[in-house]
């Protein structure tokens, strides 16, 4: 069976790299973006199962990312977790009327992003309904 | 050039970007070193990382209080999951 793979959006590398090593660590495969143009073509060449999406992004932001993946009907089942350094006001409310899954600031818990991750991908596969 | 009162005005959003990028990536690559991701480590290191992870932590709710208001950190969070 296929690893479930996660796309990572973040344009600082060692939040990249940490992000990385974590999921690994726990059964994912992943594969990584660093702005928003190459966002998009992952989103494409890679058919990720989840996106972790940094909201500030050279080229584009992280609403710009999300922006394209729900106009996409290939793509807008992909579950979105915002994970940024952005202050709350202006952009939690934001991202989730966006679409997002989840929003957390950085930095965020292990325990808790990857218990989000779990369950964000049990709800895309209808395993889970939101309000469970 | 931008004014002094605009650049007043960006400053949290600044402050936030840039210290919680940085709290981020000891929060995680301490996590990674006392999960023994990187290989296992003797109790004295284990104390030492702990010591980096708890005052991280500590500037983390600094921050929250100081640029987000002073609501607990769990409220920092909103999913619809």
């Amino acid at each position: 069976m296929d690893k479930t793979k996660i796309l990572v959006v973040d344009d600082n590398f060692t939040i990249r790299k940490g992000l990385s090593i974590r999921l690994r660590a726990n059964g994912y495969e992943v594969v990584l973006a660093e702005d928003a143009i190459s966002a998009t073509a992952a989103l494409i060449a890679e058919r990720p199962d989840l996106v972790l999406l940094d909201l500030g992004l050279p080229a584009g932001d992280g609403f710009v990312v999300m922006d394209r993946l729900h106009k996409n009907d290939r793509l807008s089942h992909i579950p979105v977790i915002v994970l940024t350094g952005r202050e709350l006001a202006g952009n939690r409310d934001r991202a989730l009327n966006a679409g997002a899954a989840a929003f957390f600031q950085k930095p965020v818990e292990d325990g808790t992003l990857l218990f989000a991750i779990k369950k964000a991908l049990d709800v895309s596969r209808g395993e889970l309904r939101f309000d469970e | 050039m931008t004014k002094p009162t605009q650049r007043i005005a960006d400053l949290p959003a600044y402050l936030s970007h840039e210290l919680r990028n940085a709290l981020a990536c000891i929060h995680q690559f301490g996590n990674i070193l006392v999960d023994g991701l990187a290989g296992k480590l003797t109790g004295e290191q284990r104390e030492y990382v702990s010591i980096i992870l708890e005052n991280a932590s500590t500037i983390r709710s600094v921050l929250d209080t100081a640029l987000d208001g002073a609501a607990p950190a769990a409220s920092k969070i909103r999913t619809k999951i």
